[in-house]
């Protein structure tokens, strides 16, 4: 462990300067090693002090989706309540902020309690500040920007007993302010979210360069499967989660979430055609067992393309690979973001949303989009690789039949009966390209074989490859010529077919 | 605050008694009985409320009425609706009561802010656990308190009251405690197998094998029911652990095994003799 928690207090207020803001926004990543071997109280005083230094010197798009966060997802109090004051410090604010407040005190108003920000790891002990109080604040803040969200808070000051005094005066203080005397703008004429945080979603280019084809899940039936075998083949929708996580916005949230878009895939007529799968970060502890009954639980569909699963060796490399957001304190998870993937036909990942929860259409939309980008990469493909192989199989095919020299060349050109051909010079170079072109197709064909795991046509054509030029350079070898030319052909051939069952189902019965 | 950690705790009797010398106990009585006759009035007005909550912090008030206090806010706090509005008042004043004098109250106290899984109540309970100066209850208690909350930081402490327990009961508490922990399943299988652990310890380390690694658990019990110096109550453990969760096909087809609980089944330990027939009837076609 690093620095202890008063260290990290330290070092959060020494950085909570203009300068120290990159510092501040890297200690709120849920993988930072500050956070390592930390019970789930010390994260939250940690996060928590980080997010008020960070209200301290304001905000800035950079850091806001930590912010965003906390408010879409959180259900910690001292937590919410920072995130709430520190959103105030944003210089610029937006409508959008509000639904995530209203939201917020949805989620939290019945867990609403005294916080104190007066020190590092205080907790208040008579009534103070409270992440309900926060969250109003800054709807006052808003003013008229979270007029969007009148309705539902004037709805909330019409219940019965609903809040304390103090807090209907702040309640009362908010809705004014909302009101903001007559001053009233359209939510319609503002904008989306600073950054483009509404639309949590990056391109490809994440993944790590970790192997981690080799990593062994077990499903929640308890059968072995490596990711090699799971995921390439088609586009996949991977989500982590784990079954003892107490924040029903997260896990709990995100699974269900994943069997939605199960259905949604299933009314489009895609569910063979993109896989779902969920990893758990507690493979220690999530057995398949708990697996299935977490699934089955919240309405998950169990399949060969639809898995729960728990990385049973490499889940280190796993998280390395995905970048994943979370933390332990020992194999206990004591911090995570939401986070879900997806991957492309080949296993790689195309795309991920992360922190704020995602709109499963949206999710749905970006898979058949990498779906479609598969099939037309396939369709493009077969052609050239039909083409190549036949070339290069001509290629060897010529070197074997290739005369040896200028009287040999005549008499097959003679036999050709060719005329407007007959004119072709014997030359040696031709023989050398027709060579090169063969080592081509060789080097070619291991390349397929080694992409599809089937090296049998590789053998085949590298053994014709090697009878072809015994027959033309090593005299009394002229006979296995003949040998060579079939291994080639069947080579060849073998490692078409191969490569077409190499193609998932859905994508060959799109092709041409 | 030597006066009010456990190891020199008054006698709650003698508390109450000493109250009761300064505020006469028909009072007492009819003031506990006025608190816990309607609970739910606690919330009807902020002044009420803030009565209640003034009563349960104030160290003069009779430790009965406190107490009383307490029972009937706990009681409105069970209606989270219509508590919302006294929430943080409430929480804020059992913080501030967990550190009391008396025993009974800081138990009861701390027990509810466990069960919020407060980080503060966490924190005094660990801190009492490394170190027993500090503590506000008896270390089983707290190793209970934490275990309401899985993401507590109590495993290592757990860990070190096993090695050295300062009673059987922590013990005891620390082992039910780690029954959630993946990395503890080693140490449960070495308790398990271990014939110089008392009955109860190996029945606590064979439940927590099975919640975390079943199939270990199905091993180690074939394992100790072929044992025969093993003791009739850790063999009708595994009797039943393999008669309720056990793979039929290949415990039918272990002739061994089945020798073996056969002759159990006949044999003098009535415990044992009662699970090894429910074992053959499930399994011996």
């Amino acid at each position: 462990m690093a620095l202890s928690e008063p260290q990290f207090a330290a070092l959060v207020d020494t950085s909570a300067g203009p300068d120290g803001r990159r510092q501040l926004i890297d200690l709120l990543g849920e993988d930072h090693p500050a956070y390592d071997q930390r019970g789930t109280a010390a994260t939250v005083r940690m996060r928590g002090w980080a997010l008020l230094a960070l209200a301290r010197i304001g905000l800035c798009e950079a850091s806001l989706v930590f912010v965003l966060e906390e408010l879409d997802t959180g259900t910690d109090p001292y937590l919410v309540a920072a995130a709430a004051r520190a959103l105030r410090s944003y210089p610029a604010p937006s409508a959008e902020f509000a639904p995530f407040l209203m939201r917020c005190i949805a989620n939290i108003r019945y867990q609403d309690q005294p916080v104190s920000f007066h020190g590092y790891g205080e907790y208040a002990l008579s009534s103070g500040s409270s992440p309900v109080r926060e969250l109003l604040e800054t709807l006052a803040w808003l003013g008229p920007l979270a007029i969007g969200i009148l309705p539902d808070l004037e709805t909330l000051r019409a219940q019965p007993g609903g809040f304390s005094k103090k807090l209907a005066v702040d309640l009362d203080h908010a809705l004014a302010s909302i009101r903001g005397a007559g001053q009233i703008t359209s939510p319609a004429s503002c904008c989306d979210l600073p950054g483009g945080l509404g639309r949590m979603l990056w391109a490809s280019g994440r993944g790590g360069s970790e192997p981690v084809e080799s990593i062994v899940f077990e499903d929640q039936q308890g059968e072995s499967i490596s990711f090699k075998d799971l995921f390439p083949g088609r586009p996949s929708i991977v989500v982590f989660f784990y079954t003892r996580c107490d924040n029903p916005l997260k896990c709990s949230l995100t699974v269900t979430k994943l069997a939605r878009i199960q259905r949604s895939l299933e009314s489009r007529g895609l569910i063979d055609q993109i896989g779902t799968a969920a990893i758990t970060y507690d493979p220690g502890f999530d057995l398949p067992e708990r697996l299935r009954l977490y699934g089955e639980g919240r309405g998950v569909r169990f399949d060969a393309q639809h898995r729960m699963l728990r990385a049973t060796g490499g889940f280190s490399a796993l998280r390395k690979h995905f970048r994943l957001g979370v933390n332990f304190i020992e194999s206990l998870v004591n911090r995570h973001r939401i986070e879900l993937f997806i991957l492309d036909a080949n296993g790689r990942i195309a795309a991920g949303f992360e922190r704020i929860h995602w709109d499963e259409s949206q999710v749905v939309d970006r898979a058949v989009e990498i779906l479609k980008a598969d099939v037309a990469a396939v369709s493009s493909r077969v052609p050239r690789q039909a083409a190549s192989r036949t070339f290069g199989t001509l290629a060897s095919l010529a070197v074997a039949f290739f005369p040896k020299c200028p009287v040999c060349w005549g008499a097959y050109l003679s036999m050709s009966g060719i005329a407007g051909i007959q004119r072709l010079r014997f030359s040696p170079a031709l023989e050398a390209v027709l060579v090169l072109l063969m080592l081509v197709n060789v080097a070619s064909v291991w390349r397929r074989g080694r992409a599809t795991g089937s090296m049998l046509g590789s053998y085949l054509v590298s053994a014709g490859a090697i009878a072809i030029i015994a027959s033309r350079f090593a005299p009394g070898w002229e006979s296995v010529a003949v040998w060579g030319v079939w291994f080639t052909l069947a080579g060849s051939l073998w490692s078409v077919v191969n490569n077409k069952k190499a193609i998932p189902a859905h994508i060959a019965a799109r092709l041409p | 605050m030597p006066s009010k950690r456990v190891g020199t705790k008054k006698p709650k009797s003698a508390a109450r008694g000493a109250a009761a010398t300064s505020t006469s106990s028909r009072n007492i009585t009819a003031r506990v009985a006025a608190i816990t006759k309607s609970p739910l009035e606690a919330c009807d007005s902020d002044d009420k409320l803030q009565s209640m909550l003034k009563v349960l912090r104030d160290t003069a008030e009779p430790i009965d009425v406190r107490l009383a206090t307490l029972q009937a806010l706990q009681a409105a706090a069970f209606s989270v609706v219509a508590f919302e509005s006294c929430r943080g008042d409430y929480m804020a004043t059992l913080r501030a009561v967990a550190e009391d004098a008396d025993p009974e109250l800081r138990q009861r106290v701390l027990g509810l802010l466990a069960r919020e899984k407060d980080g503060f109540a966490q924190q005094k309970l660990l801190e009492g656990l490394k170190n027993p100066e500090k503590a506000l209850v008896a270390p089983e208690k707290a190793l209970q308190l934490l275990s309401y909350d899985v993401h507590a930081d109590a495993y290592p402490v757990a860990r070190a009251i096993i090695k050295n327990p300062p009673n059987p009961e922590a013990k005891r508490e620390a082992l039910r405690l780690l029954a959630a922990d993946a990395a503890s399943a080693p140490m449960f299988e070495k308790m398990l197998r271990d014939k110089d652990e008392l009955a109860e310890i190996r029945q606590i380390s064979a439940s927590a094998l099975h919640a975390l690694q079943p199939a270990k658990m199905q091993a180690q019990a074939r394992e100790m029911l072929l044992d025969t110096k093993e003791y009739p109550e850790i063999q009708a453990t595994s009797l039943s652990a393999l008669t309720n969760f056990g793979d039929a096909g290949a415990i039918s087809a272990d002739k061994p095994l089945m020798k073996r609980v056969t002759g159990l089944s006949g044999g003098p330990a009535n415990k044992v003799k009662r699970t090894a027939r429910q074992f053959l009837d499930k399994y011996d076609a």
